[in-house]
């Protein structure tokens, strides 16, 4: 783990020291009259010191070396962040209703290997609830080419 | 005598037939999400939260939140007893005994003295909150901004201190909260910081969009690694209601949860999970047969339980007296509160007694709700944890999709939010704690608008902060804190050489 653990401390320590240098940019002020940089300056430099500490604590010889990610346990969540990606490009196109069946389908398809009849069930079944849903509550949601 | 009065008038507006409604469908929703495995009160929460907007009356509101928050954590119980998962956090030692008095075909026992011991422990930390609350706020009436600074650091560090095994990790995610929080337009001058020229990050994060993202999405990701393949304890559950062998075995361990439950939920980070692991440990050490713990010991559900529900109650005091949340369920109610135009804080019993009184009795019909309606529903809750997660997950990022574009009509708040649930899921893989980064994003105004104020009205003179009696006393404990595991760490080398 203490591999992982100094690259989290190193992309902190580079967030941290980018965030105080964009502060400083922006206005510190002074003391008496603090700049909009000035709350930020102080977290981001915080931050950088935070990171460097737990960098040092990591430093050595991992004792348990950990994975982590086992065999291949990063393939689901990677495909459903596609498909979350994918629904998000298409709500603007297709519209809410329609993306959302859309989403059912590939979520169920390509993240959990579904049948085609729970597919078929489910889209039916939860877009008729999320049409319910919506219309209960009055929201107004994006309408595409389709619904 | 003030107390009365004002509680009295809250159950006069909780009692009306729409805020009583909406009380009890919070704490049928909050169960019914809170039963599925891995959704805790924050996630749940923060599903139901486009509901609690919809509805428009803050005291409505936050009368269905305060009922979904108490009913999540009642459904992580069932969770933890029937499928040996814990609902939600402060539900993991309940898996222990719980499942084991399941398997031994007492789930109808365990689901009973979890509920009995809930009721008594919420009820308590429910009338301590009626009696605490308003010196308090009276009290917090005097704290400046300096005061507040000192307050809202400590409540930070106590977070990043209570929220896991790594303070230095709760710290590094609580900082990175509060610069999260500096993104956009400058609350004082206007100016634009971290914006990177983008439109999309003029207004800032969003605050849905990250809790949702972090704790619905990020959790959806993390759960897809791993199958949540648990053996489901699907015997009729039947004789719910305690024996009195059962009640004579639990009643101290009920108590003790309770006492225990109030004192860490008072503090802010402290909350229901440490709670329930305090008091498991507790009741395992005065036991004089501690080798039943483990094997189905209904002391080791009653007291759990009991702590937890307990800490619920006493985790409302700092945000409806002093404006901290003390954790992330709460910050969500805090947040939800804000953007509904109500402050949460000492000004709150002044300016919003119905809000401040109503969710009080709110509280109070609640638990009512959830003991006398929950228990005979038992039956459903099993059936909703036979619902794989496999059709949950899809279900669950549309509706938090919905709930984070409901609130601006913004196609770019659901990217937001899928973007913090990969956020989340990293975080949760390298295991970083995420209460202290919501709670310090709720809080980053508030301690950033203390700051400057402070500054500027002491010209600058940062002694301020210690010169102050108050202010003095809480930084004071913020420095003790800080140097307990540096403390620690020279022990540890000391016993090593």
């Amino acid at each position: 783990m203490k591999r992982w653990e100094r690259i989290a401390a190193i992309s902190l320590f580079l967030i941290g020291v980018g965030g105080a240098i964009g502060a400083w940019q922006i206005g510190f002020g002074t003391f008496q009259a603090p700049g909009p940089g000035f709350f930020p300056f102080w977290l981001a430099t915080l931050l950088a010191l935070l990171s460097l500490v737990f960098f040092v604590r990591n430093l050595g010889a991992d004792a348990t070396p950990m994975v982590l990610w086992a065999q291949g346990s990063w393939v689901r969540p990677l495909k459903a962040v596609c498909v979350m990606f994918v629904y998000v490009l298409l709500i603007g196109r297709l519209g809410f209703i329609s993306s959302s069946a859309l989403l059912f389908v590939a979520w169920l398809r390509i993240v959990e290997h579904s049948s085609w009849k729970t597919v078929a069930l489910l889209v039916v079944g939860g877009t008729a609830g999320l049409y319910l849903f919506t219309s209960l509550l009055s929201i107004s949601l994006p309408r595409g080419i389709l619904i | 005598m003030l107390e009365m009065q004002g509680l009295l008038n809250g159950f006069a507006l909780a009692l009306t037939p729409v805020n009583l409604l909406f009380g009890f469908i919070g704490a049928v929703l909050g169960t019914a999400v809170g039963v599925l495995p891995g959704l805790g009160p924050a996630a749940t929460i923060s599903l139901l939260l486009p509901i609690t907007y919809a509805l428009g009356s803050p005291l409505t509101s936050i009368i269905m939140m305060a009922g979904i928050y108490c009913g999540a954590m009642y459904g992580g119980s069932t969770t933890s007893i029937l499928l040996n998962i814990p609902g939600e956090a402060a539900s993991v030692v309940t898996c222990i005994d719980g499942y084991k008095m399941a398997k031994n075909g007492r789930a109808g026992a365990a689901l009973g003295i979890s509920a009995i011991g809930s009721f008594i422990a919420g009820t308590f930390g429910i009338i301590a909150l009626t009696f605490i609350a308003p010196p308090l706020s009276s009290f917090a009436l005097k704290f400046g901004p300096t005061e507040y600074f000192s307050l809202t650091l400590l409540g930070l560090t106590l977070a990043a201190f209570l929220s896991g095994k790594s303070m230095l990790k709760g710290m590094i995610m609580a900082v990175f909260g509060l610069l999260l929080a500096t993104v956009g337009i400058d609350p004082v001058g206007g100016a634009l910081r971290y914006t990177f020229g983008t439109m999309i990050l003029m207004d800032g994060f969003d605050f849905l969009a990250l809790a949702m993202g972090v704790f619905g999405i990020g959790e959806i990701l993390i759960s897809l690694e791993e199958d949540m393949n648990s053996e489901l304890v699907t015997t009729k559950i039947k004789d719910i209601y305690p024996t009195m062998k059962d009640w004579l075995e639990s009643r101290w361990a009920i108590l003790r949860g309770t006492v225990i439950g109030f004192g860490v939920g008072l503090l802010p980070g402290g909350g229901a999970v440490m709670a329930s692991m305090i008091a498991y440990a507790i009741e395992k050490r005065v036991s004089k047969t501690p080798e039943r713990f483990g094997e189905g010991a209904i002391e080791g559900v009653a007291s759990p339980e009991s702590a937890n529900n307990a800490a619920s109650s006493a985790s409302f005091i700092p945000m409806l007296t002093l404006g901290i949340p003390g954790n992330p369920a709460i910050a969500m109610i805090f947040a939800a509160l804000l953007i509904q135009g109500v402050q949460p804080g000492p000004f709150l019993i002044v300016d919003h007694p119905d809000v401040f009184w109503g969710v009080i009795a709110s509280m109070y019909i609640g638990n009512v709700v959830l003991l006398f309606f929950n228990l005979p529903l038992v039956g459903v809750w099993v059936q909703m944890l036979r619902v794989p997660y496999s059709i949950m997950a899809p279900l669950i990022v549309m509706i938090c999709s919905i709930g984070v574009y409901s609130l601006k009509n913004d196609v770019d708040d659901v990217l937001m939010m899928f973007i913090f649930g990969i956020f989340g899921y990293i975080l949760r893989k390298f295991k970083f704690e995420l209460g202290p980064l919501i709670l310090a994003f709720v809080l980053g105004r508030i301690l950033e608008r203390s700051l400057s104020q402070a500054l500027i009205i002491s010209s600058g003179d940062v002694s301020v902060f210690v010169t102050k009696p108050i202010s003095a006393v809480l930084l004071g404990i913020v420095f003790l804190m800080l140097l307990t595991p540096l403390a620690l760490m020279l022990r540890e080398k000391k016993s090593e050489v």
